[in-house]
């Protein structure tokens, strides 16, 4: 589903964030990206979502060249994958219904599927009861699945989270991460980049460290790894 | 297709409602741009038929010579005729002139029947010029025909009329070039400041795939809508102050030669450019300020 081949960026800064990264991830699969800051995950991130294009190499999402995708198709790529960051990036004015309804109204769904697929989703999510609720009234852990729920919205085959645990004490974590396994279950291919050694470590999945814009080690076992 | 546009002319109106102090600004600062842009479109508008009536006027006397035979004026007309910049040539025979000159004086005139056994006036051509000649040069071409005794036109005066109605025009032209580029800059700004207070949902829109139309789409009716509300009160200046000036003046510029447009349908035609121009400036700067902002990450 996901394949790089040589990918390396540089960025006109002259920064280089990734160094010939070669690496495929399968449909279906769950994958952490762990590294220390700077190691190039966000990049990596960047280039799965179409926000950046590599300087060498090819980045390939199910079939579709991301980095010589036209930027008139870049919308209609980021349909078929969610994203979901650090910091919840949700709208304060709107309900949490809305806040996920909001995902499938600017692609111009039909409004009694996205009033049925946002119902779906809410179950998902474990929010049914808080759909009146503004983000402001919901916790960490609440907003961050309200995020997961817009960027699963669509029924995307790819779901990338760029650390989705990094605001949460460690009981919400675990529930992000359940949720994500869950939604992983139906069959997305999940990607977590994370610096949470305790969630690496008690939910084992295949683990690649990054180190310097190159891939240190890939452990299909799982399991927190340092340089 | 009908929920992309109900969506657009909601969020519209929501930048429109929540900046609401910046948008009463801008609309206001288009408002002044807009009154000025009527004003000159007004005078442009007028300059350009006082200069068409002038210029149309423009009749040059050209004298034969007494000796020069009758016979000879067929080929002299011709001759004139070929000369650049001249667009027509009548003959009037010397009784014609007299005629004309008694009518000129109308009553007073019949004194001047005793000339008619012994006419001193000349036989004449009157050349007509097409625009755009000088008519100092036409008239230096002419007077080197064989018989012909002299050319008279209006002098310098006329032409230098001419020439500053021409300058007036070009000078209100580039004002109103200014006036409306100076229009769309201040929308831009206003759509840049939309754009940044909602700088979070457009990032989420683009992290959702919506397109940049999508985006865009509200964005450039805001800007538009501005445009209308700037181009109101010009438009009713316009109407009243024009029909105001026109009746007090009694249609006419310094005396009956200089006419100016009548009230309808110029008023209307003004309005509807002033509206034209509100829509064009916000149509424009808002979408440049949408587009750059778009542009500037895939």
């Amino acid at each position: 589903m996901i394949h790089l081949e040589n990918v390396s960026k540089v960025y006109k800064n002259g920064t280089n964030a990734l160094s010939n990264v070669t690496l495929d991830i399968n449909d279906g699969e769950f994958v952490y990206f762990i590294g220390e800051t700077g190691s190039g995950k966000s990049t990596l991130i960047k280039l799965l979502d179409g926000e950046e294009i590599p300087t060498k190499g090819k980045v390939i999402v199910n079939g579709t060249n991301v980095g010589r995708l036209r930027f008139s198709k870049v919308p209609l790529y980021r349909r078929k994958i969610g994203v979901v960051f650090q910091d919840y990036q949700l709208l304060k004015n709107k309900t949490v219904f809305d806040n996920i309804a909001f995902a499938l109204e600017v692609i111009n769904k039909p409004r009694k599927e996205v009033n049925n697929r946002v119902r779906e989703v809410l179950q998902i999510i474990d929010l049914s009861n808080e759909f009146k609720n503004y983000p402001t009234q919901l916790s960490g852990g609440q907003q961050q699945r309200v995020v997961i729920g817009r960027a699963i919205s669509n029924n995307p085959g790819l779901l990338i989270c760029d650390e989705p645990t990094g605001n949460l004490d460690p009981r919400h974590s675990k529930e992000i991460i359940e949720l994500l396994e869950k939604i992983n279950a139906s069959g997305t291919t999940v990607i977590v980049v994370t610096h949470d050694e305790f969630l690496v470590n008690s939910y084992k999945r295949r683990t690649i460290l990054l180190d310097n814009g190159r891939i240190v080690s890939d452990n299909p076992l799982g399991g927190y790894c340092h340089v | 297709m009908f929920r992309k546009i109900g969506h657009a002319f909601k969020e519209a109106f929501w930048g429109l409602t929540h900046h609401l102090a910046m948008v009463t600004s801008t609309a206001n600062a288009i408002t002044i741009t807009l009154v000025l842009v009527s004003v000159l479109t007004v005078l442009i508008a007028n300059v350009n038929q006082i200069t068409y009536d002038v210029e149309d006027d423009i009749q040059l006397y050209v004298k034969i010579e007494k000796d020069v035979d009758d016979k000879d004026i067929a080929t002299m007309q011709s001759k004139i005729s070929r000369i650049a910049g001249v667009e027509n040539v009548e003959y009037s025979d010397a009784d014609a002139e007299l005629d004309r000159f008694i009518a000129a004086y109308g009553e007073a005139g019949e004194i001047y029947e005793i000339y008619r056994d012994d006419n001193p006036l000349s036989r004449v051509f009157i050349v007509k010029i097409a625009g755009g000649y000088s008519l100092a040069e036409v008239s230096q071409q002419i007077s080197t025909v064989d018989g012909i005794d002299s050319v008279d036109f209006g002098g310098a005066t006329v032409e230098d009329f001419v020439k500053l109605l021409n300058g007036t025009r070009k000078v209100g032209l580039i004002f109103a070039g200014a006036l409306t580029l100076l229009a769309v800059f201040l929308i831009y700004n206003t759509i840049k400041i939309t754009i940044n207070s909602r700088k979070e949902e457009i990032g989420i829109m683009r992290l959702v795939g919506a397109t940049n139309s999508y985006i865009r789409a509200p964005l450039v009716l805001e800007g538009v809508f501005i445009g209308i509300l700037g181009a109101i009160i010009p438009i009713v200046l316009t109407i009243f102050g024009y029909q105001y000036i026109y009746t007090s003046m009694d249609g006419q510029l310094v005396s009956g030669i200089l006419k100016l447009l009548p009230v309808f349908p110029f008023t209307v035609y003004v309005s509807c450019f002033v509206l034209a121009m509100g829509i064009i400036v916000g149509l424009v700067g808002s979408f440049l300020s949408a587009t750059r902002y778009l542009r500037w990450k895939r």
